[in-house]
């Protein structure tokens, strides 16, 4: 077998080239994209899988961040009410201790001090979006309710366990403390002071009002001192958030050098390859027989 | 007398050292996963010669001989890199069928690897969430459906490959017999003192055509021409063709037989025949296997992780994916064993409102399986394959056509005038070559301080 | 380190952009040339090349320590337009260079093939033509 030695390999070889580059500068431009299949650069394609899921992740985990501090700030907020309303009962029990009451006074001090109790046991029964906040982990349970047997007239019946949430890779945050801690803890007992003090200012007996307004005021010093690791939470979630928006534009920048096509050069190379390819088809339509030029629907 | 053969032999060994020095300049395409072509060695050998009218005599040889010898030689290359291109654009016509399950289209296994790592960050802030848990589940069985998808795809060009050696068989045998056919002919002319050249033209044709479809050897003797596959089974031989049969195997694929009925299938190199048995021998297999062994080895170790916590009722976790209890078929039988979101073990300590146990679930995404790598990290190292092969493929694609472009072009310009000016271009065109493989190494090893692909994120 | 200025940087950097897409444009006019069996084209090329890729070489290495330099101008400093083309116009480079790689194997072998045949019959050239060889004695397996 000999070869007939004509051109028509090497033109069909030029046109299969050249239309194949159209096709490529014509996908570039349309999706933007310099890499649309592995082949098109294998390292590239495999580097994406990780800053696809990465760029995922750092999504969900400024969501996250948007998400807890606002439940950190609403827990925070509503111990902010609690000092409040204790700061108000150990003003009315110094009232109450100052002997210038009669009994009718002295009753109303406590129907007092009995609605700031209730408000207080309303805070740490505080819910956002459907969790209790002072529950510990066991959020979908009410942290106290009410107990005739218990001395503060109030049971707890959430758990002394903490959620930590994820806010980054190597990074969680604890976003609450449990209501056992902040209000019902031994050694600064929120509703038992407040409870003790009611039955104090009922019976008249002063030094008892004045030993459970001291106990109030060392319950508001240590509930002061609960809210900050709020505080620290809601700094850290901050920072976090800061960090989160720079690794966004650094995923975003690494996808783009990764993949992307430069949207000037993607425009010249397809305006290139239209220009190449009209003049190897002309070439071709000089050369090449009619029959095959019919063929290939060359304009000849 | 010998002087024919030995110089080509000389010659050969010559050759051989010189291409293991070319090889060294490039080493990436020759790891490409193209059918036999770093395997096929260059050979000659010595036959006997015979008593004909038409035996060399040693000492000289005519211009015109030597044209003659350089036409062959060039036809036989002509032969060997048809096989070879048909062999990679088969291979690289599957691969751009496989290379798109692997693609990014929102549906893949790395854009559901995505959306089932992000549900579970999200579960971390609202883990007794309603909302959150079925994201987390739904998300779940996106991502094991993936896996069946991928699985599916890659079956499904084994699948096609397996038809393409039946069908390629049936044409092997209807070439090998016409050709067979026309060395008749041919004996009984030339027997006749008539010229069978025209007839020796349509056969060469279709023996062409044959190289298409598997690699061949092809000897020429007094007695005729024998044809053999690249391995040595037999073809053709003179004016009797052997046939080819292909029967299932145990794999449940074609297995290819000789005459005699041995089983040639893994020694079958070059043509759309190699091509289709290297995709679906080799290929198909070893993604599959690697695919296999990554769903088997992430769902056994995200069912440990939900072993480590509780659900929303208070019970330990129990298994979330379903995997066969072997490797094999995990990726196409990967599902989702629950369906009921509360089951999500999220919690370390019973209670409803706990999200200690998402960390653990998380982590089975972010640690290194047994095989060695995370989850992404594994897929990622087979997008990267699947990526090269498809690339290579193409690569040689390209260069093997103007290879063939060039010894066409070669075979049809006229021989020099002198053997001197001949070798001299040769010797021209070696140097170009060499010249070229140096710059070929330099551009490889050139790094560029832009080349910042990004390091990869440790996920 | 020596430290050079913003706009010597750049201009160099516009340098190794041009030399990226020149040299991708001589392996295209080299692999075209050995399709067609054209030597001279090649060697012109070739040299071409070779020209080429020792500025490259000597650029790369002058641009890496200008960039590592912190009493230059910072990297972020660069336009990023320009970096994406330079990094777009070296992959296109090595992948054209992979071809290039493949078709000189595949060329040369065949070269080295028809090289050795005439080494073979050097000194033994007979004028005037000889009986018709098609059925040669010898064969060669490839």
């Amino acid at each position: 077998m000999r070869v007939n030695p004509s051109m028509v390999p090497d033109i069909l070889a030029d046109m299969q080239q050249s239309q194949a580059a159209l096709n490529v500068a014509l996908q570039q431009v349309a999706t933007g994209k310099s890499v649309n299949v592995p082949s098109d650069n294998p390292a590239a394609s495999a580097n994406m899988v990780a800053n696809t899921i990465e760029t995922g992740q750092v999504d969900q985990y400024t969501q996250n961040v948007t998400t807890t501090l606002s439940s950190v700030q609403t827990a925070d907020s509503a111990l902010g009410s609690v000092v409040s309303s204790l700061t108000q009962a150990v003003s009315l029990g110094t009232e109450g201790a100052n002997g210038t009451n009669n009994s009718s006074d002295l009753q109303a001090l406590a129907q007092q001090v009995q609605g700031i109790l209730t408000s207080v046991v309303a805070d740490a029964n505080t819910s956002y979006q459907g969790s209790y906040l002072f529950a510990g982990t066991a959020s979908t349970t009410v942290p106290y309710t009410a107990d005739s047997s218990s001395a503060s007239g109030y049971t707890y019946n959430g758990n002394n366990d903490t959620n930590s949430v994820a806010v980054g890779d190597h990074l969680s945050v604890q976003v609450s403390l449990p209501g056992s801690q902040i209000f019902s803890n031994s050694s600064a007992d929120v509703l038992g002071s407040l409870s003790s003090l009611v039955s104090a200012l009922q019976s008249g007996n002063t030094s008892d009002i004045s030993s459970a307004t001291n106990a109030i005021s060392n319950a508001l010093n240590y509930v002061s001192q609960q809210r900050v690791t709020y505080g620290n939470a809601e700094s850290q979630l901050n920072s976090q958030e800061t960090y989160l928006q720079q690794e966004t534009v650094s995923l975003t920048s690494q996808a783009t050098s990764l993949t992307g096509a430069d949207e000037a050069q993607a425009a010249t190379a397809l305006s290139q390859a239209e220009t190449d390819n009209s003049a190897v088809m002309a070439a071709a339509a000089k050369v090449l027989p009619d029959t095959l030029l019919s063929y290939l629907a060359i304009p000849s | 007398m010998g002087g024919l053969n030995t110089s080509l032999l000389i010659g050969m060994q010559a050759l051989e050292a010189t291409q293991g020095a070319l090889n060294a300049t490039s080493n990436n395409i020759a790891n490409a996963n193209t059918t036999g072509y770093t395997r096929e060695v260059v050979q000659l050998s010595e036959n006997p010669m015979t008593d004909s009218g038409n035996e060399i005599t040693g000492g000289g040889v005519s211009m015109d001989g030597l044209q003659s010898i350089r036409d062959e030689l060039l036809n036989l290359q002509i032969q060997k890199q048809t096989s070879l291109q048909s062999s990679v654009d088969t291979q690289s016509s599957s691969l751009q069928q496989i290379q798109s399950y692997f693609t990014s289209n929102g549906e893949d296994i790395a854009s559901e690897l995505t959306a089932f790592s992000s549900s579970l960050t999200q579960l971390s802030a609202t883990p007794s969430n309603a909302a959150a848990q079925q994201s987390v589940l739904v998300s779940g069985q996106n991502l094991a459906r993936s896996f069946n998808t991928t699985a599916q795809g890659l079956m499904s060009s084994q699948s096609e490959a397996d038809g393409q050696v039946t069908q390629t068989v049936a044409q092997i045998n209807s070439l090998t017999k016409q050709i067979a056919q026309l060395n008749g002919e041919v004996s009984q002319l030339t027997a006749s003192g008539q010229n069978g050249g025209t007839i020796e033209d349509q056969r060469d044709a279709l023996v062409q055509q044959l190289s298409s479809l598997t690699g061949i050897s092809v000897t020429q003797s007094d007695g005729g021409e024998t044809i053999t596959t690249a391995n040595g089974s037999a073809l053709v031989m003179g004016s009797q063709s052997f046939s080819l049969q292909t029967t299932t195997g145990s794999d449940g694929m074609k297995h290819v037989l000789d005459s005699n009925g041995n089983d040639i299938t893994s020694s079958i190199q070059g043509g759309q025949l190699g091509g289709a048995i290297q995709i679906r021998d080799q290929v198909v297999p070893g993604l599959l296997s690697q695919l296999n062994t990554l769903a088997s080895q992430f769902a056994t170790a995200f069912n440990a992780a939900q072993a480590q916590g509780y659900d929303s009722n208070g019970k330990a976790g129990q298994d979330f994916f379903t995997v066969p209890a072997g490797t094999a078929g995990s990726a196409a039988g990967i599902s989702v064993a629950i369906s009921d979101p509360s089951l999500i073990a999220a919690s370390s300590d019973g209670s409803a409102g706990s999200n200690g146990n998402v960390a653990n679930l998380s982590a089975a995404l972010t640690t290194a399986l047994p095989s060695g790598q995370t989850p992404a990290a594994t897929y990622s190292s087979m997008v990267f394959q699947v990526g090269t092969d498809a690339s290579n493929a193409s690569t040689q694609s390209t260069a093997i056509a103007q290879n063939l472009l060039q010894l066409t072009n070669q075979q049809s310009s006229a021989s020099g005038v002198s053997i001197d000016e001949e070798t001299t271009n040769l010797i021209r065109f070696q140097t170009a070559y060499e010249a070229a493989a140096r710059i070929v190494s330099t551009i490889q090893q050139l790094s560029t301080v832009t080349l910042d692909m990004g390091s990869t994120q440790s996920y | 380190m020596i430290a050079i200025g913003v706009q010597e940087r750049n201009g160099k950097l516009e340098e190794h952009l041009q030399l990226l897409r020149s040299l991708a444009q001589e392996l295209e006019r080299a692999m075209l040339a050995i399709s067609r069996n054209s030597l001279s084209e090649l060697e012109d090329s070739v040299a071409n090349q070779q020209a080429l890729s020792a500025r490259l070489v000597e650029l790369a290495d002058d641009v890496s320590a200008q960039l590592q330099d912190r009493t230059a101008a910072s990297p972020s400093l660069i336009d990023k337009h320009f970096m994406e083309q330079i990094r777009s116009a070296f992959s296109t480079l090595q992948a054209l260079n992979q071809r290039y790689s493949a078709l000189l194997q595949h060329s040369s072998r065949s070269v080295e093939l028809l090289v050795a045949l005439f080494n073979s019959f050097r000194g033994q050239f007979q004028e005037g033509s000889g009986p018709r060889l098609k059925h040669q004695t010898w064969s060669c397996q490839i």
